[in-house]
C-alpha cells in the first residue's frame, strides 16, 4: 500500500470558513466548548495521512479515528484523528458503523501543535474502497 | 442572610440622617400598604420554568470555538492564577480522568447549553421550596433553595454545581451558590478554587433571560469577576438531552502522563497576544488591564514594542 503525507499551508481557509458556519450548524450539544480546536491544532496548517482504521470511537465529548499510517518520514505511527461528538455526526448522516477497523481510509486536517502527539483534526475523509467522503458538504463541519 | 459580595464601602452611607431615615421609612410603608391593597398577583414571582438555550453573540470566540493559547484578558486573575495558568497544557483534557469532567457551576453557563428549570412547591400550601435546573451539558442539576435553610459549613462536600440559596430581589431572582469543586474559568487554563462563590441574577424579559453572574475567588482572582449572558425560552423544547461520556484513549500515551509546562517552558503562552497584537503584559495583567485607566500603559508598551 504506497502512503504519502504532505504538509503545506493551507492559509486561512479553514480559519475563515469554521466561524462563518459554525453559528450556523451550532447544535444543542456541550461538546462543542470541550475545548478550543484552534488552541490544540495549527489550524494554518494542512496534513494528509492514508492508512488503515484502527478503532472508531463514537462517543462524548469527541470522536476519535486511530489510523496506523506513516509519518513524511515513512516511520508507522498511531495517529488519533479528532472528529465530531455523535450527535453532530448522526446529524450528518455517520454513524458508529461507517467506519470499521480494516478500512482504507486518506483524511486531510489540521496538524496538532505537538507532533509528537501524531494528532491531527479531521477535516476531509476519503475511503477509496467504495468512494465514501465527508467533508465536502458544506454543513459536513463541527467545532 | 449575607451573599458574600465583596464588603466595599457604600457611598454616601455615613450621610444619612435620622430624619432622611424616618421619611424613607414612611415611603416604603405607604408602598407597601398601597401594594398590598391592589387586586391579584402584587407578591407573585417571574415564572423562570421552561427549557432555555444559549445566545452566544457575547464573547463568542471565547465560548463557543475558543482560540489560540494565552487567552486571559478579561479576568482579574492574580499571580497564583498566572502561575497555574502558564503551567496549563491544554491537551490534558485528553487525559482519562479529564475527559468527562464537568464544567463546575460558575464555567457551564458560558459554553453552548441548554437547562430546564422548574419549581418545587410544598404540597400543603404550594410556597415554592426549590428552583430545580437540569443542565444538558454533562449532565448536571442544581437545586437553588427557597426556603431559607442555612449553607452547610465550609467542610461540607462540595459538588461540581455547589450548594444554592435563593431569593427574589423585586422580579429578580438572586442565588448565592458555595461548595464548588475546584475546575478552571476558562478553557486557557485559569483555574478556579475550591473556595469560589457565585452571586447569580436571573432576570426575565419576555422569552428571554439575561444571566449575571458575580464570582469571588481568594485564591485565584484579585477581585470579583463579573460575566454576563442570555438566553432564550425554546418554544419547542430540547431534543438532545443526553451527555453519554464514555472514557477512552484518545491520544496514545502513556496513562500516567499529565501533559503540563515547568516555568517558562510554555512556547504558546503567547499565541493569543501575538495573534492580536497585544502586549503580553496587557494580556495577562488581570484587574489593572480591566479598567480604561489601563489605556496610557497599554499605548506605552505597544510603543515600547514598535521601536
Amino acid at each position: 500500500m504506497s502512503v504519502r503525507v504532505n504538509r503545506r499551508i493551507a492559509g486561512r481557509v479553514f480559519g475563515l470558513l469554521v466561524p462563518a458556519v459554525v453559528l450556523a450548524v451550532l447544535v444543542d450539544d456541550g461538546a462543542l466548548a470541550h475545548h478550543s480546536f484552534a488552541a490544540t491544532y495549527n489550524e494554518d496548517e494542512t496534513i494528509t495521512i492514508e492508512g488503515t482504521v484502527l478503532q472508531f470511537q463514537f462517543r462524548n465529548p469527541h470522536s476519535f479515528v486511530h489510523v496506523q499510517a506513516p509519518d513524511e518520514n515513512g516511520e508507522m505511527h498511531r495517529w488519533a484523528v479528532e472528529w465530531a461528538n455523535p450527535s453532530q455526526l448522526t446529524g450528518q448522516g455517520v454513524g458508529a458503523a461507517t467506519l470499521k477497523p480494516g478500512d482504507v481510509v486518506r483524511i486531510t486536517g489540521a496538524p496538532g501543535r505537538d507532533p509528537a502527539d501524531h494528532r491531527l483534526v479531521l477535516r476531509y475523509l476519503l475511503r477509496p474502497a467504495d468512494g465514501y467522503e465527508y467533508g465536502n458538504d458544506p454543513n459536513e463541519t463541527f467545532d | 442572610m449575607t451573599f458574600g459580595l465583596p464588603a466595599t464601602g457604600a457611598p454616601g452611607a455615613a450621610g444619612v440622617t435620622w430624619l432622611g431615615s424616618l421619611a424613607l421609612l414612611s415611603s416604603l410603608a405607604l408602598l407597601g400598604s398601597l401594594a398590598l391593597l391592589l387586586p391579584g398577583s402584587a407578591l407573585a414571582q417571574l415564572n423562570l420554568s421552561g427549557e432555555w438555550t444559549g445566545r452566544y453573540h457575547e464573547d463568542t470566540d471565547d465560548r463557543v470555538p475558543g482560540d489560540v493559547q494565552g487567552d486571559f484578558t478579561g479576568v482579574p486573575l492574580n499571580d497564583a492564577a498566572r502561575r497555574y495558568a502558564e503551567a496549563f497544557d491544554v491537551t490534558r483534557v485528553a487525559v482519562l480522568e479529564h475527559q468527562c469532567q464537568p464544567y463546575n457551576m460558575p464555567h457551564i453557563y458560558r459554553g453552548p447549553l441548554q437547562f430546564r428549570m422548574w419549581e418545587e412547591k410544598d404540597p400543603a400550601n404550594q410556597d415554592i421550596i426549590a428552583y430545580r435546573q437540569y443542565i444538558g451539558t454533562y449532565m448536571q442539576s442544581r437545586t437553588i433553595w427557597m426556603d431559607g435553610r442555612p449553607h452547610p459549613p465550609g467542610h461540607a462536600p462540595h459538588t461540581h454545581m455547589g450548594f444554592s440559596t435563593g431569593r427574589w430581589n423585586g422580579d429578580i431572582l438572586t442565588v448565592y451558590t458555595t461548595h464548588i469543586k475546584k475546575e478552571f474559568y476558562r478553557r486557557s487554563g485559569i483555574p478556579s478554587s475550591d473556595l469560589t462563590t457565585v452571586v447569580e441574577h436571573y432576570i426575565r424579559r419576555g422569552n428571554l433571560l439575561s444571566h449575571v453572574m458575580i464570582i469571588t475567588d481568594p485564591v485565584y482572582l484579585s477581585e470579583p469577576y463579573v460575566l454576563s449572558q442570555e438566553f432564550v425560552l425554546m418554544e419547542r423544547g430540547n431534543t438532545n438531552w443526553l451527555y453519554n461520556c464514555e472514557y477512552v484513549m484518545e491520544v496514545p500515551m502513556d496513562k500516567n502522563d499529565v501533559p503540563h509546562y515547568l516555568p517558562g517552558a510554555n512556547p504558546f503562552i503567547t499565541d493569543f497576544s501575538e495573534k492580536f497584537g497585544l502586549p503580553f503584559e496587557a494580556v495577562i495583567g488581570g484587574a489593572e488591564a480591566m479598567y480604561p485607566e489601563y489605556m496610557p500603559r497599554i499605548e506605552a508598551l505597544i510603543n515600547e514594542q514598535a521601536r
